[in-house]
């Protein structure tokens, strides 16, 4: 995915507020882990529910994890079909917008010449943008 | 989307009356009459219904393109009794409802688009 070299794409990941947001995740993976262990800890004393709490904290450490790095991950894809007249698609309040602009998956300016294939390429833009990531598991990203 | 909002919801009331059964029943048993049978079963139930609870929560959060807050609200929802409820109603209200009926208008909209396109 080509991208402009200064500055880097990478670069909203060290404003405070996200800064902010990965000391809070690695904090929260720590704490699970940590309560894992306890768990682990009260198992091996005895108490046999502590098993089933055994290997969930840990689960949840990796659940936290992969929501992480996805959502980081996310945060770099192309959300918003840019230029040729499409219309931004409408976000709910309080989404969060694309920090970056993509590709322009509706075709190059030599589209809007024609009015009718620059309608069809919003309206195309438009579909993409609803069944995106539709009914399927894209995997970690 | 509907397919995620409904698969949320559902997870979202199972968890949420699991985790009310728990702290409203099982634990009074516990500290009152020191009867853990409920704390035991339904605990470990909601452990486990809370890990299914998070995966459906969060694919629907990615699905609305939540904010990391919003997000991170939605899945500790999971955790503390009532706020399930809330939190879904604040959910539908505030984000989910305003996305269906974007989706919808933007399904209406290009009734004059050219030929149905394939789905890709």
């Amino acid at each position: 995915m080509p991208s402009a070299k200064p500055p880097p794409r990478w670069h909203f990941l060290f404003t405070p507020r996200w800064l902010g947001w990965h000391a809070f995740a690695v904090a929260a993976v720590l704490g699970m882990l940590w309560l894992g262990d306890w768990q682990f800890h009260r198992a091996e004393a005895g108490n046999a529910l502590s098993w089933a709490y055994t290997f969930e904290w840990p689960i949840f450490a990796i659940f936290a994890v992969v929501f992480w790095a996805k959502t980081i991950l996310d945060e770099f894809k192309p959300t918003t079909a840019a230029g040729s007249g499409a219309p931004p698609v409408e976000l709910p309040a309080g989404a969060s917008g694309p920090h970056t602009r993509g590709q322009d998956v509706t075709g190059g300016a030599d589209d809007e010449d024609d009015p009718e294939l620059a309608a069809y390429n919003a309206y195309l833009a438009r579909l993409n943008e609803q069944v995106k990531g539709h009914g399927r598991w894209h995997g970690l990203r | 989307m509907r397919a995620a909002v409904l698969r949320y919801r559902v997870m979202a009331y199972v968890t949420g009356v699991v985790l009310m059964i728990l702290c409203f029943v099982g634990i009074p048993l516990q500290v009152f009459a020191h009867n853990d049978a409920v704390v035991n079963y339904v605990g470990t139930t909601h452990g486990i219904l809370y890990l299914i609870y998070l995966v459906t929560a969060y694919l629907l959060a990615r699905r609305l393109r939540l904010a990391i807050g919003p997000t991170v609200l939605l899945l500790l929802a999971g955790t503390i009794p009532i706020l399930t409820f809330v939190v879904e109603r604040w959910m539908t209200r505030t984000y989910i409802n305003p996305a269906l009926q974007a989706a919808a208008e933007a399904a209406a909209a290009p009734a004059a688009a050219p030929a149905q396109p394939q789905s890709s």
